[in-house]
């Protein structure tokens, strides 16, 4: 029982001597380090886009009747409805 | 009294009388060898006054191809009278068609009527003379299928054929209540007219018509929806206006016509009176609602029952008044219509003579006869309590179809005043309000200042006095118009 744990204890000790060893690049130089511009300046001003300007010198909306929303109101066409009732009505 | 002593005296005595010609309607009936049973059956239970019952036999004789004769024909109109066309109606068209039968070919062009099959209803009804006891209803249902074949030349001299017919019958009649009967026919065939003129679009000659009523009418308090809408299309809103207004007077109020407040609120909406007009939309959801929410409790309660609204309709007066006003005023409006006061006339004569089969001996005959009259006695129950049903019901969906009219000026009228205020104009006044100077009036009619009280004698004749209020004007800085 003793010797496995001493066996088992000695496993974890050598995976964890191996995780803190550092990786090495394939080429071997070492940690790659990124370096950043520290100042980056555009100038505006001096800018140049070529083309053609499109837009209308003026701005004009073409008038246009609003539209008028028809609701259709109650409308009585007839009282048919009332004549068949009338009949109905008969002896 | 002595009248009243006679006629329990009959009544007590109306089973005893009969049992002598129903006991020989049951010796004919198994008698062997005899010919024209069925008639001969017919004419006992006739004499003995059970109508209900002779006429099952009166149908077995109808469906034989042997031709009837002048008594037969005698005996079946009596039949129709006494018992309604509703007891013949289940006879297929060919059977009623078959014996050339004035009485039967009233029952046909009711049937082929009531189908949509115009033509086939005044081929039927011509062969209706014109002195027979039917030739005014005759004549009305001839005018209206050719009214709605667009015969109008036809259908004009058929109501006017009709008026004659019903005011020599009614002439004729010694009973009270048959008079009333033809006076409405006659009536009802100028109401057919005007009608007729209206939906051909000459309201001039409708409006006239309907003025040709007199005000003693039973009908004249329905029409004056109808009088108000051909005034409405002649562009005279006040007169509308007039109109409608009478059904507030406390002489009328068993009248409500959600349709007649729609008429009020588009009147005012047409002589720009905005604020009137979403008044009365206002009022309208606040009085109907209540009316339809009482309305729809009793409806989803007793919906499936058969015979809850009949008796409801049966109860004395007092009863009903412990109801909600609204639904008593309902039932008296159904009360007085003629559909409802025939129905149940037949009805009280099939019930009593059920009672009166009942009590007598069930032999197989008298078997046949109880069970017969028991089926016509539960198919007039359905029918009757299915009218009524159908009323109120009919009144719930007026209220709701009515009530998107309602929103359909409201959203019109908040388009005009949008519309306005974009053009920023308003309308000339606020509030334009009565002046004789606004009041269209014919000949043959009157004029009344309408000074807090209704009198009945002026009803139907008001006018309002509105002005116009459409005009535009501009809006001045401080907000008015110009």
């Amino acid at each position: 029982m003793k010797i496995s744990f001493m066996i088992v204890s000695l496993f974890f000790l050598i995976l964890a001597a191996r995780a803190e060893t550092p990786k090495k690049s394939s080429g071997g130089k070492g940690n790659i380090v990124y370096k950043y511009k520290k100042y980056e300046t555009f100038d505006l001003g001096n800018l140049e886009v070529k083309g053609d300007i499109i837009a209308p010198g003026d701005l004009s909306v073409q008038e246009r009747q609003r539209t008028k929303m028809e609701r259709g109101l109650l409308e009585r066409k007839d009282f048919d409805e009332e004549v068949r009732k009338d009949i109905k009505n008969l002896r | 009294m002595v009248n009243l002593r006679i006629l329990l005296a009959a009544l007590m005595l109306f089973p005893a009388l009969s049992q002598g010609s129903v006991a020989r309607a049951e010796k004919i009936y198994f008698q062997k060898g005899i010919s024209n049973r069925n008639e001969a059956v017919t004419y006992e239970l006739m004499r003995s006054k059970y109508y209900f019952s002779a006429t099952v036999f009166a149908k077995e004789r109808l469906i034989e191809d042997k031709p009837i004769d002048e008594r037969f024909e005698k005996s079946l109109t009596t039949l129709i009278l006494k018992t309604g066309t509703a007891t013949f109606m289940p006879l297929s068209a060919g059977i009623l068609g078959k014996h050339n039968s004035q009485a039967m070919s009233f029952v046909l062009g009711i049937k082929q009527f009531n189908k949509n099959r115009f033509k086939s209803a005044i081929k039927a009804l011509r062969s209706i003379k014109r002195g027979h006891k039917f030739a005014p209803e005759k004549y009305m249902m001839m005018g209206a299928s050719q009214n709605f074949l667009a015969r109008y030349s036809e259908a004009t001299s058929s109501y006017k054929n009709c008026m004659r017919t019903a005011e020599i019958s009614s002439k004729a009649s010694s009973h009270e209540k048959l008079k009333r009967y033809y006076d409405i026919l006659a009536e009802s065939c100028l109401i057919h007219l005007a009608r007729m003129e209206y939906k051909r679009n000459d309201y001039k000659k409708a409006v006239q018509a309907f003025q040709d009523i007199p005000k003693t009418s039973y009908r004249w308090p329905s029409l004056l929806l109808e009088k108000a809408w051909g005034n409405y299309y002649l562009a005279d809103y006040n007169r509308t206006l007039g109109l409608l207004v009478t059904y507030k007077s406390p002489l009328l109020r068993s009248y409500f016509y959600p349709e007649a407040e729609v008429l009020t609120a588009l009147s005012y909406y047409r002589l720009c009176l905005y604020d009137d007009a979403l008044k009365t939309i206002e009022q309208y959801h606040s009085v109907y609602k209540a009316r339809s929410d009482a309305l729809k409790g009793i409806l989803v309660k007793y919906k499936k029952s058969h015979t809850f609204f009949l008796k409801m309709m049966m109860q004395p007066i007092e009863k009903l008044e412990e109801k909600n006003p609204f639904i008593r005023n309902l039932m008296t409006q159904t009360r007085k219509k003629i559909k409802f006061n025939l129905d149940l006339a037949n009805y009280k004569k099939v019930a009593n003579e059920y009672k009166y089969l009942k009590k007598k001996k069930q032999t197989q005959f008298i078997s046949k006869l109880t069970e017969a009259v028991k089926r016509s006695k539960d198919w007039q129950t359905r029918h009757l309590n299915h009218y009524v049903k159908k009323e109120m019901f009919d009144f719930l969906n007026d209220v709701h179809r009515f009530s998107y009219e309602m929103f359909n000026i409201k959203l019109e009228i908040m388009f005009k005043k949008r519309d306005l205020l974009y053009k920023n104009k308003t309308l000339i006044s606020d509030r334009g309000r009565g002046s004789r100077d606004n009041l269209n009036r014919a000949q043959n009619e009157h004029f009344y200042d309408f000074r807090g009280a209704f009198w009945a004698d002026e009803l139907g004749d008001y006018s309002f006095g509105l002005k116009s209020n459409c005009e535009e004007v501009k809006v001045k800085k401080n907000g008015g118009g110009v």
